[in-house]
Parts: structure tokens; sequence; C-alpha cells
């Protein structure tokens, strides 16, 4: 599916990149844009005075995301109230967003963003490079959450026109781009404003009101610069519950399922209504071992582990045969995927008998679970599966995200864990620090890191191609399934995304048959 | 009458049948309740599965089995938490001083202001969720209901003739409530206890609904319930097996309470005190 | 009399008083930092340590329990650590949401709980009168939560007749405000109106074996006249004494119906402001609550001296 807006044509920019010299979109003149012959997404319908409904799972605590961290914001806001200057298609390439094309320098230090002359913000002030050097500045010094750091590469940013931009780094970064398709990306109007309470952005919808606890709605920017999406009035429900959540579709009162957490209810949508969209998404169930804690310090008992799991076994039963076997921190959707389910197969004798080398049969671990659906679904199939080679398993489970935060994450005060991390291309962030939660300490990895980083594209994939596989060699956790993208919808509504991989949910491009 | 001891009659055999399912459970169950068979995920009843298996190929008769334990276990030590506590309470608060036992009272109201889902809601961010920390929330929850029972009767006790002579008599006030007071509020503690039993039930089932419950390799009523919430269309026998295990449980405590009541003193037509739901 | 209203207020002061120190008390041993949860995953040590600098948590628990309790006092309810709004709307909504559940479903309960329990208990010889007692024992054995979920699983997604879930304030669609109210309500009522029902027909039971009853029936009253004529007053105490405790309990207790039924009310604001750490929201929502059960517990002590002229002399 690519419903895109009218930038369909550039998508092979990611590609040009990588000869590592100039490359940009083919100066598009997509502003005045009405329709967009190449996409077949709900955009091309034109504006009419339809609502839709979208059915999310976790609802913001605040709709400022340079303060508060959580996947729910950017969900939210990115790609509708506000863009970025390059933005992700749905096969993972960096394709042009609010910049209409970008050059690189020779020694990959020096990007150039073009800027369209006619996109305003929704309060009517033009967007110009002043708007963007604001924002990446305002990351740097006024952010406070974590991710602020996607921005520490960048040692200078110059408006060089009201319609250009020169940003640049300190050391060359691949990743450095790709993060600008992420919430750090975001451009801000410079006026500053109340981002906690009154979103501003450039994007194809206005923010207009948040009923806590129930509902955000967004409205059309009539004003937008670029093609004006479908639906007039979008409400985006959020759902504690992931029953009600089937059962609003199920009586109509929301259009989409965004995320079906319930996998095994798929059946009880009949196919004569409702359609079922299945494709991957970023997020890496991730079964962790406390790499510096016995018995995981221990390689081969960390094998035993990934032996003794059935993965297709553990997929069917708790989440419904949905999802994805991956074998390392890789989705399917970067360019340095391969198949790792083969490095480690599902062995019950040969993970008895690893753990008998180790002397650690019947060592009991403790697997601390985040209450979120996904962990307390699986948990227990791993711990009757572990306990099937010999392992004896305690499951706890705690509070997501605040006591896991501390206890897990921070304080690294478990055995084992579950959680997805949902961050796109986040095998550095998760393997490659020491200190990281999973504690997972091999000086072969830092090297293929850089040199993944700062290298060309074929350097990055070639690394981090390396990186994976060592993880899956090395045992450094376990890779339950990669997050399906699960969407439900009611069957007219076109443009969803197969593939669940940019934070922001692409409002834009829905549209009803 | 008649119809009265039939009331006990169910009330007791609903019970003894948790009983003996729980008891039954620690020597044999029809497969390890947390055995994972992923082939055998959502099978229907059949001679293998006798209630056949849940989403993740668990038997769900050794699970409803086990799941009595669990819920045996919450109501004994949260009424016993409430009991323990509340029932000294409200001795004391009969037996001394006027103004001691109104202090008592008002902060037995004061703990009622923080009823069981409050409790737990607080305790489970403090500690982590987990079976002890529901016993507990719903035990202090409990132990308003408990002290006024208590000294209502406790009351009654003290303004009967025997107690007043023996006061006159001179006998030490711990010496009469443990002689006199207790054994006649006895039948008022046991009634208040299968009721409590009753209600506790209902509230693990309710924290476990919200995740406050038991951790998810505990075979709980409450927790089977809210994991075949999602699929009620599809295989609605796993809901129906533990929500009817959880009424008729709550059904024979109470009955088994409403049945004392008359049995051990069919004067006293005591209230219950409290509800919770 | 006004003595003994001056003493009730002297105690509900001082609970409150009391309740605030326990309630800051729980938040200062609660793990967790808002700052950490609000910075997220990677945030470094140095940036929650700013953060809790900014939200005033580094300073001494003392001037901080002074600030909220000083706050309180003026009715300012502070601000969100999260979302850095206002609280005293954000709970203004999300408690009127909570009212019209439970006072609607309360009301219910009572239209249920009182024809039926003292149905029960007139008849309580008879055939009819033992088998509405039985259904309402069954009515008493069922979660509230799972009466939810099995209306919605036939009335919404069998039949189709009622939306699933969801709210929408009175003011802005009364229609739909209404459709969606029905099935909550009914599942919080109608076993709410079981419970109730019980008591309802003990008290009337020993009402009925009152004297000025037995009186009354020997000059030939029928028993239903003569329960409405001398008794009902009498057998209203304890009922009135249920129904306050119902009413407090189900401020917070109605959360699991919040849930099933997707209701942005107090009990489900608690949660959320549980997990997000947000700290004051938290005090704010249990000191109001506690508050709520307090006056509760001291209108129905008021309630008892007016139905109960006996009562006024001593209790």
């Amino acid at each position: 599916m690519s419903l895109r807006r009218p930038r369909v044509l550039v998508s092979v920019v990611g590609f040009s990149l990588l000869a590592g010299c100039s490359a940009g979109s083919s100066s598009e003149e997509s502003s005045s844009a009405t329709a967009a012959p190449s996409s077949g997404g709900g955009g091309a319908q034109g504006p009419s005075n339809d609502p839709i409904s979208i059915g999310l799972v976790a609802e913001p605590a605040s709709l400022d995301f340079t303060k508060n961290d959580g996947a729910a914001i950017p969900q939210a806001e990115l790609g509708n109230i506000y863009e970025t200057l390059v933005k992700q298609d749905q096969d993972g390439k960096i394709v042009p967003g609010l910049a209409t094309r970008w050059t690189v320098s020779p020694d990959r230090k020096t990007y150039t963003f073009d800027l369209p002359a006619n996109a305003t913000f929704s309060t009517g002030a033009k967007v110009t490079g002043a708007d963007v050097a604001y924002s990446i500045d305002q990351v740097k010094t006024k952010w406070t959450i974590g991710l602020k750091a996607k921005m520490d590469p960048v040692s200078a940013v110059d408006a060089t026109s009201p319609t250009q931009v020169k940003v640049t780094l300190s050391k060359p970064s691949n990743s450095w781009l790709f993060d600008m398709t992420t919430r750090v990306g975001a451009i801000f109007p410079k006026s500053g404003g109340d981002l906690a309470n009154k979103p501003v952005g450039s994007g194809p919808y206005t923010f207009t009101r948040w009923n806590r606890g129930d509902s955000i709605v967004l409205t059309r920017n009539d004003k937008y610069w670029g093609q004006k999406p479908h639906f007039k009035t979008v409400t985006l429900k959020y759902f504690k519950d992931p029953t009600a959540l089937n059962n609003a579709l199920l009586s109509g009162t929301i259009d989409v399922v965004s995320t079906l957490q319930a996998p095994e209810a798929l059946s009880q949508f009949p196919t004569s209504k409702y359609q079922v969209i299945e494709g991957t998404t970023n997020g890496e169930v991730v079964l962790s071992m406390n790499n510096s804690r016995a018995p995981f310090t221990d390689k081969r008992v960390r094998q035993a582990v990934r032996y003794a799991i059935d993965h297709k076994g553990l997929i069917d039963t708790c989440w419904a045969g949905k999802g994805q076997q991956i074998g390392s921190m890789v989705p399917p959707t970067d360019p340095w995927y391969e198949d790792l389910t083969k490095v480690t197969p599902y062995d019950q004798a040969k993970a008895k008998s690893l753990l008998q080398q180790a002397g650690k049969v019947g060592a009991t671990v403790r697997l601390r679970l985040p209450n979120l659906p996904y962990a307390t679904a699986c948990g227990p199939v791993v711990k009757s599966m572990l306990e099937q080679v010999g392992l004896k398993v305690k499951i706890d489970t705690l509070e997501f995200p605040a006591a896991w935060l501390t206890t897990v994450f921070k304080n690294a005060d478990y055995d084992m864990s579950i959680i997805a991390h949902v961050e796109p291309r986040d095998l550095p962030t998760v393997f490659g620090d020491p200190t990281y939660y999973t504690r997972y300490n091999n000086p072969q990895l830092e090297p293929l890191l850089a040199a993944a980083d700062q290298g060309s594209e074929t350097d990055q994939v070639t690394n981090m191609k390396k990186a994976a596989r060592l993880l899956a060699d090395d045992a450094a956790a376990d890779f339950l399934f990669l997050l399906p993208n699960l969407m439900v919808a009611d069957k007219g509504i076109t443009g969803l995304p197969k593939n669940a991989i940019t934070e922001g949910f692409d409002l834009a491009a829905l549209g009803r048959s | 009458m008649r119809r009265r001891s039939g009331t006990l009659v169910i009330g007791g055999s609903l019970v003894a049948m948790v009983i003996l399912a729980a008891l039954v459970s620690f020597v044999w169950t029809p497969h390890d309740p947390g055995l994972v068979v992923p082939q055998d995920r959502l099978a229907g009843p059949s001679g293998k599965h006798w209630l056949g298996a849940d989403k993740l190929g668990r038997d769900e008769l050794s699970r409803l089995m086990v799941g009595a334990r669990t819920t045996l276990l919450v109501g004994i030590v949260s009424v016993g938490v409430a009991a323990l506590i509340g029932v000294p309470l409200g001795l004391v608060a009969a037996m001394t001083w006027r103004w001691l036992g109104e202090i008592l009272m008002r902060v037995s109201d004061f703990v009622l202001a923080f009823p069981a889902v409050l409790l737990a809601i607080m305790l489970t961010a403090i500690y982590g969720s987990g079976v002890v920390i529901a016993m507990i929330a719903i035990g202090i929850s409990t132990i308003p209901a408990f002290a006024r029972v208590v000294r209502s009767g406790a009351l009654q006790v003290m303004s009967t003739e025997y107690v007043v002579a023996a006061r006159a008599a001179g006998r030490r006030p711990v010496g009469i409530g443990l002689r006199h007071v207790l054994p006649n509020v006895t039948s008022l503690i046991i009634v208040q206890a299968s009721v409590s039993f009753a209600i506790a039930i209902l509230a693990e089932a309710a924290l476990s609904f919200l995740g406050l419950g038991a951790p998810p390799d505990v075979p709980s009523w409450g927790r089977m319930l809210q994991e075949s919430q999602s699929l009620l269309q599809q295989a609605p026998r796993l809901a129906i097996v533990p929500g009817v295990a959880i009424a008729l449980a709550v059904l024979g405590f109470n009955l088994l309470g409403d049945g004392l009541r008359d049995l051990l003193d069919p004067r006293l037509q005591q209230r219950r005190v409290e509800v919770q739901r | 009399m006004i003595l003994r209203l001056l003493s009730r207020l002297a105690v509900l002061v001082a609970s409150l008083a009391v309740s605030t120190m326990v309630v800051f008390g729980f938040m200062v041993v609660l793990p967790g930092s808002p700052a950490r949860v609000a910075l997220g995953v990677n945030a470094s040590d140095a940036s929650v340590a700013q953060l809790e600098q900014e939200f005033g948590l580094d300073r001494p628990k003392g001037v901080q329990y002074l600030d909220w309790v000083g706050g309180l006092l003026r009715f300012d309810l502070g601000r969100s650590y999260v979302s850095r709004a206002e609280i005293a709307p954000q709970i203004a909504d999300r408690l009127q949401v909570t009212l019209w559940l439970v006072v609607t479903s309360t009301v219910l309960a009572l239209v249920i709980a009182v024809p039926l329990g003292v149905l029960m208990a007139v008849r309580h010889r008879r055939a009819s009168g033992v088998l509405l007692s039985a259904l309402s024992q069954v009515g008493v054995a069922v979660p509230a939560f799972l009466a939810g979920v099995l209306l919605v699983a036939l009335f919404s997604v069998r039949l189709g007749w009622l939306p699933a879930n969801g709210w929408t304030p009175p003011v802005e669609d009364p229609a739909m405000f209404l459709e969606q109210l029905v099935l909550p309500v009914l599942s919080l009522g109608l076993v709410q109106g079981a419970v109730l029902a019980r008591y309802v027909r003990s008290a009337v039971l020993d009402v009925m074996r009152e004297d000025y009853i037995r009186t009354a029936r020997a000059k030939g009253l029928r028993p239903m006249r003569a329960l409405v004529r001398h008794g009902l007053r009498n057998a209203a105490i304890p009922v009135v004494t249920v129904l306050g405790l119902q009413l407090a309990t189900l401020l917070v207790g109605a959360v699991v119906i919040e849930r099933v039924f997707v209701i942005p009310g107090l009990g489900s604001g608690l949660l959320d402001a549980v997990a997000n750490r947000d700290l004051i929201l938290v005090q704010d929502i249990v000191m109001l609550l506690v508050t709520a059960v307090l006056i509760v517990n001291f209108v129905v002590d008021l309630l008892y001296l007016v139905i109960d002229p006996r009562l006024r002399s001593v209790r």
C-alpha cells in the first residue's frame, strides 16, 4: 500500500543517498498539489466533511513530547500536527517531508535542506529556515526527555535563507538523519507557545480538544500547504481495555482499531464487514536476561534459554499466531535485516545439556514482567517452556511504566524481563551500552556500531548485520517475536499503513471508499 | 425453620465443594495447571481436558481447582487480618471508657474511607501487585465491619445482668471480656466472617480484573475471568467456568452466613454491617 | 443536640487532617519518580534530578506537605506534574462523570431494592418470597464487572442495540449520553440493588417483629398496611446506613465499571495518575475520595438524628 502524499516519486532518495553525494527530491512542487496521481490513499479523495474515529491503546499523559516521553504523544501528533523535514515511507526508506529536498556534503558532515516557499503553520505564519534552526536548537537546549541526545551530533545550524537550512554535524552520522524522521525532528514555530495545551505545527491537522481519559479531537488544517486530507475531524479515542476497544468497533462507536491488543479476538470480526491489516512494527519483544547477574553471566545458560523456547508455539499461544520470529534485534523493515532464527533453533535436549554443562539445572530465576498485555500473556508461556528444560521461574509483575522503569530498567534488579523495544533502529541503544539494563558488555560490538554509524550506507548495512549476528550468537537476549501491526477497520476505510514503523499515525493518508 | 436449615445446607455444601477442590488440588490435578501446550490451545471439553483448555493451552479444570486455593487463601488471610484487629478493637471500644470507644469508632469510620480498591491501588504502586497485597488491602478495609459488629454485640452483653453482677463483684475487665463477652459475641463473629469471606472473593475478582491481583502464573478465578474476556464470543466457556465458580462460592458463603445466623442466635437478628463491592 | 453536632463536626475536621498526613505519607514511600516517567527510558540521572527540582520535589518533605495542605485550604489543588495543567478543572470533570454514574445507579438500586426487599420480607414464608430472596442472593453473588461484560456481549455486540462503551457529556449530546449510560448503570444498579434488597428485607423483618406492628395487625390491619403506616420509618435507619456506605465506596469502586465501559471517571483518573506518578494529582484525588466518604458518614449520622428521634439523646 503506497498511500503517501504527493511525493511518492522521490522514494528513490534513500538509495541515491547510498552514493554518499548530493541527493534529494527532484525539486518537486508539492505545495500546490491538489491531487496525487500516484497515491491510492484516502488523501487522493480530496477533502470532505466526514468525521472518523480511531481507537488507540495508550492515552498520552501530556501533549508535549519535548518534556514527556511515551509513544502515545508522537503517535497522535507527529505527521499530523507537526511535520518533520524528512520522513520514513512504508518500506523504511527516508523520503522528503517538510523539506522538498536535501543534499549531503562529500565529508558527510553537512546537510542542506530546502523548504517549500508556501508552507505555513496553522497560525498562518510562514515556515522558514529560522523556525527549523530554532526547533533543532530547542532540542539541544530546552528539551528534557532522554531522546534529546539524538541531536548531539549537531554542531551548528544556520538558516541560510528563508527557504534553506544548513546543519553541520561534528562527525558523520547515518542515524542522525534517520532520527530526524522521529519526534526530535519535529518543526515548531519559533514564536514558541504552550506545547502542553495548544500545540501548533505545520501539519495537515490542528489540535482542537482533549477530553482527558477519553479522546483527542483533531480538525483538518484548511490552510495546509500540501494536499489536504479527506477527513474533516479525527477523533482519537483511547482504550485501556483491549476488549472494550474491540467492542467499540463491533458496536460501531469507532471506525478503526489501531492495534489489536488481544489478537485472539480477531475471529470475532466478520470479513464481510471488516478488513484486517497485518504488517510489521519496530517492536521487538525482547526476553531480556541480565547479563551481569548469575546465572546469565554464563553464555551457555543464555543459549539454553534460547534453545528452550519454542518460538512458534509461543507466538501461537500468547499472541494468537500473529507476529514474526526474528532471532535478533532487527525488524525485517530495516535494510540490514537477515533471518537469524536458525542460530539457536528450538531444541529442548540441547537446552538441557547446556544447562547441565553450566551446572545450572534447577537454578531459580526471577522473571519480572511489566503489566502490559503481551508481557503478562507470554510470561507464563516462557515460564512453562523454561521449566520443561530444568530452570525454575518465579514471575512477578511490576506496574508499567513507573515501577518497571525504576526496578528493572534503572536498577537492573531482575534476572529476566519481557519488554517490547519499540523505538526504531534501537539495537545500539539496547545492547551497545554496558550500563543499559540488559547489562550487555561485549567489546566486539562497539567497533561494529561505530563503523556502522560513521561509514557509508553500505558500511552501515554490513556492520549492522555483523552486530545483529553477534547478538544472536552470543545469546545477548532472546527475541520472542516482532509485534505485529494488527489493525481492524470498517471495510470502507482506506490508507491504513500496513507496517507501523513510524512514530506518528499518518491520519492524512486515510480515506473512505 | 425448615427453609432456614435449607439455607445452611446449601451454603455449607457450596463452601465444602470449594474447600474440597482446593484440598484435592494439593495432591492431584488432571494436568500441571501451568503447563503450556500450544497444540491444545482453546481446545474444547474432551476426555483429556474435561473443561477444555485456555488460550495458552493450559488445562481449565486444573486451573479452576488450584484457583480455589487462591480464592480461599485470599478469603482466609483477609478475614483473618480483619478479625484479629477488628475484634479486639470492638471489645475494647465496648468495654473501656466511653470516650475511648468513641475515638476507636471514629478511627474505624476513617478506615472505611479507604475502600479495598483504593487501598489496593495505592499498595500495589508501592509494593507491586500480588496476592498478598490484595489480601492485605481487603483485610484492612474489612476491619471496621468486625469492630462495629463486635462492639454492638458486646454492648448488649455488657448490659446483661450477669455481667453487671460480675462487675459489681469486682472482676477485672479482661476477665469479664474473655469469660463472658467474647463467648457471647462469637456467633456474631462467625457470621460476619462468613459474609466478609464472600465480599473478599468478589473483591479479589475485581482487583484481578484491574490487574492488581494475582500474577499471571498464579491461577486465580478473577484472573481467569479477566484473561477470557477477549474470547467471550469464540470460547464463552472460558469465562463462564470461573464466573460461575465465583458466583457459587460467594453464594455459598453468603448462605452459610445467613444459615449460621439463624442457627447460632435466632433471636439476635444481627444485621450485616458492611457491604463493599 | 447542638453539642453532638459540634462534636461530630470536630471529629470530621480531625479525620480530614489525619487523612492529609496519611495520603501524603503514601506518596513519600511510593517508589518511582514523576520526573523519570516523564523523561523516559533514556534520560540521564542529571536531567531527572533537574526536573525533580523544577517540580519542587527536592524540598524537605515537611515543606512539600505544608505547601500542599495550604493549597487545599485555599481550594488550590495545584498543577499536574505531567500535563502541567490546573488540576481542579480536571478533577471537576471526572467527578461529574462519576457522580452521574454513581447517583443514577444508586437511584436504580433503591427503586429495585425497596419494593423487592419489602415484598421479600412480607412474604418471607411464602413461595414467592423465597423465590425472590433466592434471586436476590444470586444477584449479590455476581461481580458487577461480570454483569457489565455480559451485558455488553449481549446488548452491544450481539444485538447491537446500545453502544458498547464510551461517554458523552449530557450537554453535548443528550441522546447519546443516555444511550451510553444505560448499560453501566444497569450493571452497577442491578447488583447494588440486590445487595440493598437483602438489607431492606432484614430491616423490615426486624420491624415486623416489633410489638407495635403486632398490635396493629392484631387490630386487623393487613401486614403491608401495618408496615407502611408504622414501620417504614424504623426500617429506614439501617438501610440509610448501608446506602451511605455504598454510595461512598462506589465513588472509587465504580472504577471497575469505568474500565469496562471506558468512562473517564474519578477511579480511572486515579489509576492513570498513579501509573504516571503524577503524585500531586494522586494526592488530590485520594483526598477528594476520602473527604467524600467522611462527609457521607457525617450526613448519615445526622440523618439518624432526623429519622429516629430516640437517638437524639443517646446512641
